[in-house]
């Protein structure tokens, strides 16, 4: 039904083009679109994508196996990305907290334990680092955290961590913050789960609205079996003339358009030049012969499935799905890259920072969510681009933006 | 020595292929013969290699109903079903074709009148559960929105079809001194003329024609005949009346364009103004502007309405047909359909034009459409004047047609295959027939059969075709194939399955067609039953059938007894119960057949001689003294003239006893006072 589209920000080793290199990867239900990309212009974005590809399971479904490779492509880096960490440790308390919460990150593998881990890790060192102004936001994270598991893990970790972050490096209201980025990214992943049972209960609706209608002995030799061609290019099917052919062959003497003609009409294969005219509106005259032809041919159907096309050209009936994008009427023309590459929304945000990676691990999380439409993926991103457009001054003020 | 050349020069091939597929992802693979790399490894090895080129499939285009279309066309009809959408009530299946009108209409009637109970409270209506939205369910606005004098309140009126109410605000419009645009008047007067300045009828609403249509449904003939009249009648019942509001708007109109011309003239001539519209056309020539090809089309339908002489009407068809030409108009398919169609009417000149008609067709590269070839059929087999030479038009016609898959694009075209199949009808040529059902099988062409009341007109001629001149094995595949799926027959229909029978000795079917004809309803019709009756009893037959034909007969009778379904029940007649007496008698029932004798009296009719001759073998054969005497006592008491002549036949072939003797010359005596001297003077 819906175009599974997941996106992989690996390593790129030239590291600046942006190269999509995709493989289709079939899964057990539906095609899986992997891509491949990279948009790091530096060290720092790499390692937050490395960040983001770490395995969350719940919202999107990446299978382990994605994630298993993401992590093998990532393991050779990880020395060097870890002595970068090193040197920065002693610089800024909430990009500290972050990359310690990515190097964390990367030892564990199920998102579980990690979770753990990184809980225990983050109370651990917190303290270490900035004991005075860390304290209500460790708590704060903390309580956020136990929040998420109750809520069944119903928001990624490393989001409510960034998110945390984010409300870390603000001096004031950070618990607020916080809350109010959790509570907008919650918001989608509500609707998102509300589309996957509604989808399920969609396919029972349409399996259980449908009519099979059984013709067992419904065979006779004089009806045609070919009433409607497959093939659009008119060949195939000829019909098998036999007897009745030769029958014709003594009968022919001449074609029927043998003789002479009226003369009035001058031979029309030059004259076309007329033909533009006629695209004004259809008066009623014209609806009305077409409406009458139409009716003259009007037939009522003949077996269940007939009925079913008539049904369906009247929009009474769930189209019958001929390709995996059935139902998409409002995203029938809207490009997949639209929905996976949402990095040129990111313009407006700080190169670099909290806000910065936070806001990708944001479009990262939407570019691998089928539910949403694109406008309110866009809706999305406008709402965090005037959140810290508002918090700005607050954010200049720590250094942060 | 060369194969494994071959071989290898094909691998090499295929290799060479493969990579080219990786390398150029985009390419089209026809050519390959001018890719250079090929060339080079495949030409040595293989100097036929362009044999085994790649042809990429098209594209396929699926639609959201190509699935069901598929599915669709795996389904074929069943025989011996009703059709498809009387499924869901099984009491309700129609077993003749009066039940089938009337079920399928109370069907759609239903529809109706809830699709009118929405539309007439739509504020009832306006929850939308529907999640997409389905436009189609939801209530269609018929009452105006906007409420004051406008222009904007005028299109919505068109809009919506208010013929009066238009004309009413237009009036009120331009009292108020306001003036409406050309374009919006325009599209008045194309409303006004269309409908002949009356309101028309809302799909949704009761029309008073289908109750007519009901009830009309009774026989073939009669309801063509009926269907003709009703026809007629609708045309007189809404003509173009002099200064009707169109022409009154037309002539209130400041300035006319060639629109304003043309729809005034196609409502003319559909509403039967044929004159007027030849004088609004020059109205438009001195106006110095030019007709469209629908306004020719509707001129050339109507110019033999306007002349009496067949050349004259055709010297105005050429004339029309002129001024097209001049004005650069460029005819279609409809104009010649309409040239044709006036041909029809245009009496001997029709031949020899319309083919010419057909080859000006051809020379401007307009493909005919099924209504052309009706019309070229109607103009060469005229029903009453076939004083002509015989013609083979028809086989030409289909050596044309045949194998095509048509499309309707003209209103007439559905016309065509009854028509055809009456040719074929009185050609009395059944391949042909053959071929025409061979035709509608093709494609969609069965689409183009026309409604139901055409289907059976076409199906009907088919099976007597059949009856009269196929085989009666042939016949009967047909008659279970045709039968009740697609066509109901009339009396007629059966009574030619049974002359079919009665040709090919087949008559020990008939307790079989029996059941069907009292499925189908025909029991009521009375030459039909005594056709089934005297075709049973008019030969011996072996014991068995002998047996079932008086089942059969039984069966019969019992029609005779009740009326079915209310209707009143038949009247007897001497030779139903005669035949009735026969067939039970060779059955050897003799107490049921004394029995139908008796009904001879109740119902005052009078047994033939040979039945009571027949009788007193049977008794002779019994050796039944009491019943031989019972006889002539019956004779006796109907005073038939041959009483005498069974009361010595009696006597002389009877072992009778005394007593029985007596009583019998009692009989003589009683017949011979009543009936007269010279019956007794002649068997004495």
């Amino acid at each position: 039904m819906y175009r599974r589209i997941i996106l992989l920000a690996t390593r790129n080793r030239s590291g600046i083009s942006r190269i999509a290199e995709h493989s289709i990867n079939i899964t057990d239900q539906q095609e899986t679109k992997r891509i491949s990309v990279s948009t790091c212009p530096n060290r720092q974005r790499m390692l937050y994508n490395k960040g983001v590809c770490t395995p969350n399971k719940r919202p999107f479904s990446t299978s382990t196996a994605i994630s298993k490779e993401n992590e093998e492509s990532s393991a050779p880096k990880t020395g060097v990305t870890e002595a970068k960490v090193k040197e920065k440790e002693p610089k800024k308390s909430g990009k500290e907290n972050l990359l310690d919460l990515l190097s964390a990150m990367k030892i564990d593998v199920t998102t579980k334990k990690k979770f753990q881990a990184l809980k225990s890790q983050k109370s651990k060192e917190q303290p270490r680092v900035h004991p005075e102004s860390m304290e209500s936001a460790t708590s704060m994270f903390q309580k956020a955290t136990t929040e998420q598991q109750a809520q069944k893990e119903s928001l990624s970790p490393e989001l409510v961590a960034a998110a945390s972050a984010v409300a870390s490096s603000m001096p004031l209201k950070k618990s607020q913050t916080e809350s109010e980025l959790l509570q907008q990214l919650r918001k989608h992943e509500s609707d998102t789960e509300v589309h996957k049972k509604g989808e399920t209960n969609n396919i029972g609706n349409i399996i259980a609205d449908m009519k099979v209608g059984k013709h067992p002995n419904a065979r006779s030799p004089n009806r045609p079996a070919n009433q409607i061609r497959f093939d659009d290019d008119g060949r195939g099917y000829t019909h098998d003339r036999g007897v009745v052919n030769e029958f014709d062959a003594v009968r022919r003497r001449k074609s029927l358009f043998t003789g002479k003609r009226l003369n009035i009409f001058p031979s029309t294969t030059d004259t076309t030049e007329t033909e533009p005219k006629e695209v004004s509106v259809p008066s009623l005259w014209d609806i009305e012969l077409a409406g009458h032809i139409a009716a003259v041919i009007k037939h009522l159907p003949r077996n269940g499935f007939e009925e079913m096309i008539q049904w369906t050209k009247d929009g009474k009936l769930w189209q019958y799905p001929i390709n995996n994008e059935a139902g998409l009427e409002e995203e029938s023309d809207v490009p997949f890259h639209e929905h996976v590459f949402l990095d040129s929304h990111l313009e407006d945000f700080p190169k670099q920072g909290p806000v910065r990676h936070f806001m990708e691990l944001v479009i990262n999380g939407l570019s691998k969510n089928p539910y949403l439409t694109v406008k309110q993926k866009m809706e999305h991103i406008e709402w965090f681009r005037e959140y810290f457009q508002q918090k700005e001054e607050v954010l200049k003020e720590s250094e942060a933006y | 020595m060369s194969a494994p050349g071959v071989r290898a020069g094909f691998q090499l091939l295929g290799s060479t292929r493969r990579l080219l597929h990786k390398l150029d992802k985009c390419a089209v693979f026809r050519n390959y013969t001018g890719s250079s790399a090929l060339n080079q490894n495949a030409a040595p090895a293989l100097p036929a290699g362009s044999s085994e080129e790649i042809v990429l499939p098209r594209k396929k285009k699926w639609d959201k109903i190509a699935v069901l279309q598929a599915l669709a066309s795996t389904v074929n009809r069943d025989p011996t079903a009703a059709h498809y959408m009387f499924q869901d009530d099984p009491y309700l299946f129609p077993k003749t074709s009066a039940e089938f009108k009337l079920y399928s209409l109370s069907q759609e009637s239903g529809r109706n009148t809830a699709k009118y109970i929405i539309n007439t409270y739509p504020k009832y209506f306006q929850k939308d559960y529907a999640e997409p939205h389905i436009p189609c369910l939801m209530p269609e606005a018929f009452e105006p929105q906007i409420n004051d004098i406008s222009e904007d309140a005028l299109n919505e009126r068109i809009q919506l079809r208010q013929v009066k109410a238009a004309v009413d605000i237009f009036d009120q419009l331009i009292q108020g001194g306001t003036t409406v645009s050309l374009e919006t008047t325009n599209k008045l007067l194309d409303l006004l003329c269309f409908y002949g300045d009356r309101d028309p009828v809302r799909d949704d609403q009761p029309e008073h024609k289908e109750a007519d249509e009901v009830e009309a449904v009774q026989e073939d003939f009669q309801k063509r005949q009926k269907g003709r009249l009703r026809k007629a009648s609708d045309l007189i019942g809404v003509v173009w009346r002099e200064n009707n509001n169109a022409e009154r708007i037309f002539n209130l109109m400041p300035e006319k364009n060639e629109h304003s011309f043309c729809s005034l003239i196609r409502g003319m001539v559909k509403y039967g103004a044929y004159t007027k519209a030849f004088s609004m056309y020059a109205d438009l020539l001195n106006n110095r502007m030019t007709a469209d090809v629908h306004t020719f089309n509707a001129l050339l339908a109507a110019a033999p309405n306007t002349r009496e002489k067949y050349n004259e009407k055709w010297e105005l068809i050429v004339e029309t047909l002129n001024q097209m030409s001049e004005q650069k108009v460029q005819p279609n398919l409809l104009t010649f359909n309409a040239v044709l169609k006036s041909l029809r009417k245009c009496g001997s000149l029709a031949r020899t034009q319309s083919l010419q008609t057909l080859n000006e067709m051809k020379a401007l590269g307009i493909e005919p459409s099924l209504a052309t070839f009706d019309h070229l059929l109607g103009i060469f087999y005229k029903a009453a004047s076939s004083v002509r030479g015989p013609t083979d038009m028809i086989f030409e016609v289909l050596d044309e047609i045949e194998g095509k898959s048509f499309v309707a694009r003209d209103p007439d075209d559905v016309y065509f295959f009854s028509n055809a199949m009456r040719v074929c009808l009185d050609l009395k040529d059944v391949e042909l027939a053959y071929r025409l059902h061979q035709l509608l099988g093709e494609g969609e062409n069965w689409k183009l059969l026309g409604d139901a009341f055409q289907q059976s007109v076409f199906y009907g001629r088919f099976f007597n075709l059949l009856c009269m001149m196929e085989h009666i094995d042939m016949v009967m595949k047909w008659y279970k194939d045709l039968i009740p799926s697609l066509y109901y027959p009339n009396s007629q229909g059966m009574m030619d399955l049974l002359q079919a029978l009665d040709t090919d000795s087949r008559l020990d079917l008939i307790p079989q067609i029996w059941k069907d004809i009292k499925q189908l309803g025909h029991t009521n019709k009375a030459d039909l039953v005594e056709e089934v009756l005297a075709l049973m009893a008019r030969d011996k037959q072996s014991p068995e059938v002998q047996a079932s034909f008086a089942d059969c007969s039984l069966a019969v009778k019992s029609v005779y007894e009740v009326g079915d379904r209310g209707r009143t029940a038949l009247e007897w007649t001497a030779s139903a119960l005669g035949n009735i007496t026969f067939l039970l008698l060779r059955a050897g029932r003799m107490q049921e057949a004394w029995g139908i004798l008796q009904l001879f009296k109740e119902n005052n009719r009078i047994p033939g001689e040979a039945l009571l001759a027949e009788f007193l073998e049977c008794a002779k054969e019994r050796r039944d003294n009491d019943l031989a005497i019972d006889l002539v006592k019956l004779a006796a008491s109907f005073s038939l003239t041959t009483t005498a002549k069974f009361a010595s036949r009696v006597k002389e072939e009877f072992l009778l006893s005394e007593e029985q003797k007596k009583s019998l010359e009692e009989l003589d005596v009683l017949s011979s006072d009543s009936s007269g001297s010279d019956s007794d003077s002649d068997s004495e």
